[in-house]
């Protein structure tokens, strides 16, 4: 038996505790191996099953390298699928959400299928006789991937059919998917408003290491939020709509991101409490009615407590609780990750908190926010230099050492929130995945 | 700046193409205060994410900016540490296939319709960005104002790179 030549990657020798080798980012060797071993095996986030509420809708994306699609079947199931006609090859589902009467048809051959993918007819069927085809074969289906979870419409798949279970998986962030939820008055959440696709010139993870990052913001967007104080001093006498308001977080000093609360979990997860206070305008105490008429006053407290800024769920998705937004990470090459934020809003509540979650939306998350553009600029630049000699080791050495295991809820590592603890933490995960003879575990985070 | 409006169809038409090429030109040439003064005060950017998208409100766009956030985005635009202005983008607009599609002489208010390409050089290097522009102007004493300007591009629901500029 020969094996396939396989660059050899010494993933021991790229990653120490408090710093990663520039390879992490730029080697394409290394790249093939993370979807290989990271994509190929972990629990990555495909879509909301609001996006296809009726049998025959479909939702496609990417797992790692592979093209799937989400279903809907008749009896409400939900599927993944690698969108591959197992006849010559074609995907099936186009780009998108979309609607099928029932089943899918390839647009070459014409061969349909059910939407949990098993094969339901082929033109010419008298051509199959005596041949080795066989309708009830699956490998004349389109083949399913290896797992799926829907954990409260939040659908994540494994291509692998063994591993961590999704229940292990999730369990230091579960909360924050609860949450997401919970503030929903009828606890449930939908996709609305549609996508916003962004392209970033740099590795999937810079972008990871960037969201739970505090050391960055008052570097990083000086120009938006002096561009949002200057128009508030020089028109609104100092005062700050919501929208400036939000430009204007970034601006905080050093105490302020020191004084937030990283936490740290197993599988490279981590969230981080809020920079923004809950607003007490009118509209927000509307939305409070809601969800203290549907929960009870006391509950309906409880979990408008729960206020994080970005959760982390490695490798694939961000949801921000407090602005129902959610940005799923697509690794395209070492240098080049697609980024989808979707938005949705809390069933049950107001319309008008909908729109304020659009507003946000518009402001941080579009191409055309003015904070952002200066991470993405950013980003490209960390690329363009981790490409040159110039250095081979990325430090993550700030409050390196430091930080604790957490007793309260959730448990887990709590660091400060000047400390580079998530980075070190999905660095730690992304060293199990990476290592073929270590699967992540069930331990503790970081053991 | 243009005169009142002489009721003419051609006469109108010159004027109102006159007004998208000045439109065109201040934004090529980085006089961002002038375009924004442009508006009307109430005066709204769009450009929607969906195609045919009727509701900039209840729905995601690329941009729905007021005189306000349009005034942050050009102070930002200045500012000497907007990193990725470093080059700052330069641009080169064509407007063309301008009808107009109603107009309401009464008001003073005129939709137009036109076809839009801009050329964009800057950092990672040169895009095009293409659509239809519908502008809706009002005419005023100091001549027309816009009311709105919608942007569809053609891509709007495709994969972008950050957009800074105003398109």
């Amino acid at each position: 038996m020969t094996q396939a030549a396989v660059p050899v990657v010494d993933i021991d020798g790229l990653v120490r505790d408090d710093e990663v080798h520039r390879d992490c980012y730029v080697s394409p060797a290394v790249f093939d191996l993370e979807m290989e071993r990271i994509f190929g095996q972990a629990w990555v986030y495909v879509g909301h099953d609001s996006q296809i509420p009726e049998a025959g809708d479909y939702w496609t994306t990417l797992i790692g390298r592979e093209s799937v699609v989400m279903t809907r079947d008749k009896k409400g199931d939900v599927h993944v699928l690698y969108n591959r006609c197992p006849h010559k090859g074609a995907r099936i589902a186009p780009e998108g959400c979309g609607h099928v009467k029932g089943l899918f048809r390839c647009p070459y051959h014409a061969w349909t299928f059910n939407m949990d993918g098993k094969l339901r007819g082929v033109p010419y069927r008298e051509g199959y006789e005596g041949t080795a085809f066989d309708i009830e074969d699956p490998r004349f289906s389109m083949r399913k991937v290896g797992r799926v979870a829907n954990y409260r419409g939040f659908v994540f798949a494994s291509l692998a059919e063994e591993g961590t279970s999704f229940e292990s998986f999730i369990a230091g962030v579960k909360s924050s998917l609860d949450n997401f939820c919970d503030r929903a008055p009828n606890g449930t959440v939908s996709v609305a408003g549609g996508v916003f696709r962004v392209m970033q010139r740099s590795n999937w993870k810079v972008f990871f290491e960037n969201l739970n990052d505090t050391g960055h913001p008052i570097a990083t967007h000086e120009s938006s939020y002096r561009a949002a104080r200057q128009y508030s001093n020089e028109k609104l006498g100092g005062e700050m709509p919501f929208q400036l308001h939000i430009i204007d977080g970034n601006g905080a000093p050093p105490k302020f991101w020191s004084d937030l609360d990283l936490h740290a979990f197993d599988h490279g997860h981590s969230y981080m409490t809020a920079i923004f206070k809950a607003p007490d305008d009118p509209l927000s105490q509307a939305y409070f009615q809601s969800l203290a008429e549907a929960k009870g006053e006391e509950a309906a407290k409880q979990i408008l407590s729960v206020n994080r800024h970005n959760t982390i769920i490695y490798p694939s998705c961000s949801p921000h609780t407090s602005f129902q937004q959610w940005r799923v990470i697509r690794p395209i090459s070492p240098n080049r990750t697609l980024v989808e934020i979707f938005t949705f809003r809390l069933d049950g509540a107001p319309e008008e908190l909908l729109q304020r979650t659009f507003i946000y939306s518009n402001v941080v998350n579009s191409p055309s926010s003015i904070v952002m553009t200066d991470d993405v600029h950013v980003y490209a630049e960390c690329q363009k230099g981790l490409e040159t000699q110039g250095g081979d080791w990325v430090s993550q050495h700030r409050n390196a050492g430091q930080d604790q295991p957490f007793d309260g809820a959730d448990g887990g590592i709590i660091g400060v929130g000047s400390s580079e603890l998530p980075i070190r933490n999905q660095f730690r995960a992304w060293h199990q995945y990476m290592s073929e003879s270590e699967r992540p575990g069930d331990g503790d985070a970081g053991s | 700046m243009t005169t009142p409006v002489s009721g003419t169809c051609p006469f109108v038409y010159d004027e109102i193409r006159d007004f998208l090429n000045l439109e065109a030109r201040l934004l090529d040439q980085r006089r961002f205060d002038e375009w924004n003064a442009l508006f009307t005060p109430e005066g709204m950017y769009w450009v929607p994410l969906a195609d045919q998208q009727v509701d900039p409100v209840n729905h995601l766009s690329l941009v729905y900016e007021d005189a306000m956030m349009r005034e942050v985005r050009i102070n930002r635009l200045r500012h000497d540490r907007a990193w990725s202005q470093q080059p700052r983008s330069r641009t080169a607009h064509s407007v063309s296939c301008i009808v107009i599609e109603a107009r309401d002489p009464d008001e003073g208010r005129v939709v137009v319709g036109s076809s839009f390409m801009m050329n964009e050089w800057r950092s990672f290097g040169l895009r095009t960005l293409a659509g239809l522009y519908t502008h809706d102007l009002l005419l005023s004493e100091d001549g027309y104002r816009i009311a709105q300007k919608r942007v569809d591009l053609i891509d709007s629901e495709g994969v972008f790179e950050p957009i800074e500029v105003f398109i």
